[in-house]
């Protein structure tokens, strides 16, 4: 957008509220692209991760409905809801962060999201339960405490994109 | 011209998103899962006795005291539905090893000079371990009729200082 003195029919309140939005200077500007930057890559990431996860489990509906009965943290009632709803929730997120649909909320929802997964494995971590996540496939099995570690750490980091997602939207200064 | 959006608005924006995006998850997974062949119930009864059950509602479940009693008296043969790294570090004195991803390549080989009606013993690991619920319905399809889950076998085997082994079986897998 170009904007001149000639720029008619614009206060200067406007004016000086865009200025404020762009940054002062270059530093600032470049900031600001960067952030944005970091922020597309972040959620195509994301968006990457929840359409992968999704596919195993939306072909295996009843796989899945196991790996949610594993983690015997859930309710018999909503077990198979739960394995039902979960993964065309986690493929319809997906898209939206890689094609940038209603993104504050993609956000917020795989932030909440991703603290309830983590906050499982977790749980079931602390008291010792042996569990396939079904994170990725819902093929079932027996593991040991190193492959649990591994999902503690990787669900970790997934975790850090959403949040840093969340904080790009919701927690930037105005 | 630009409309900044205040926090306010950014945050009252992501609710509703959200709540939009969970509905038209929730709506297209229900209308899909009433469409495929495959579906699953809305809500199914998940108790571990009756997944344990077969179609018939006899038990498949056989109590660890009531195993042991086999295991000493040499009458049933255990299987270890587990993976052949889990069956190496320790399994059940004298069990083969028939893991359930693999168990159409191996389960002549495995269950060789083993007759149809003797008593077979699956176990895996974890109260909610399904590999050898899944390996005991397959020995009943196959007509082993006299096949049981020692439900949590390996954890249970090794707090009551059964006898174990370690090791690979020679030539499988």
């Amino acid at each position: 957008m170009q904007h001149t003195h000639e720029d008619s029919g614009r206060s200067l309140t406007d004016y000086s509220r865009e200025i404020h939005a762009r940054g002062h200077g270059p530093e600032k500007k470049r900031r600001w692209y960067q952030a944005k930057a970091l922020a597309f890559l972040v959620r195509l990431a994301l968006g990457i991760v929840f359409v992968y996860a999704s596919a195993d489990k939306i072909l295996n509906p009843a796989a899945f409905a196991q790996a949610v009965y594993n983690y015997q943290i859930l309710p018999d009632l909503l077990i198979n809801l739960t394995a039902i709803v979960l993964p065309w929730m986690e493929l319809f997120l997906g898209l939206c962060l890689i094609l940038g649909l209603w993104l504050p909320g993609a956000a917020f929802l795989s932030t909440f999201l991703l603290i309830t997964f983590f906050g499982a494995l977790l749980f079931n971590t602390a008291r010792g339960l042996n569990i396939d996540c079904g994170c990725f496939s819902t093929t079932d099995g027996t593991l040991s405490d190193i492959s649990m570690g591994w999902y503690v750490l990787r669900d970790g980091g997934f975790l850090l994109l959403a949040l840093y997602l969340f904080s790009h939207f919701f927690l930037k200064k105005d | 011209m630009i409309q900044k959006t205040s926090r306010k608005q950014i945050w009252y924006l992501g609710f509703w998103q959200m709540g939009a995006i969970v509905i038209v998850s929730v709506t297209l997974a229900v209308l899909i899962n009433q469409f495929r062949p495959d579906r699953l119930p809305l809500v199914s009864v998940w108790a571990p006795e009756s997944r344990l059950n077969l179609d018939t509602g006899e038990s498949m479940v056989i109590a660890l005291g009531e195993a042991k009693g086999n295991f000493h008296s040499g009458s049933a043969i255990f299987l270890d539905a587990r993976s052949p790294e889990h069956y190496e570090q320790g399994h059940i004195l004298g069990a083969r090893n028939l893991p359930w991803e693999v168990v159409e390549k191996y389960f002549d080989a495995v269950m060789e000079g083993i007759p149809k009606d003797a008593l077979i013993i699956s176990y895996c690991d974890g109260e909610s371990c399904a590999l050898s619920k899944d390996l005991t319905q397959e020995l009943f399809f196959r007509g082993y009729d006299n096949a049981r889950v020692l439900v949590n076998g390996w954890s249970l085997w090794v707090e009551h200082h059964l006898p174990v082994e370690k090791g690979p079986l020679p030539g499988r897998f």
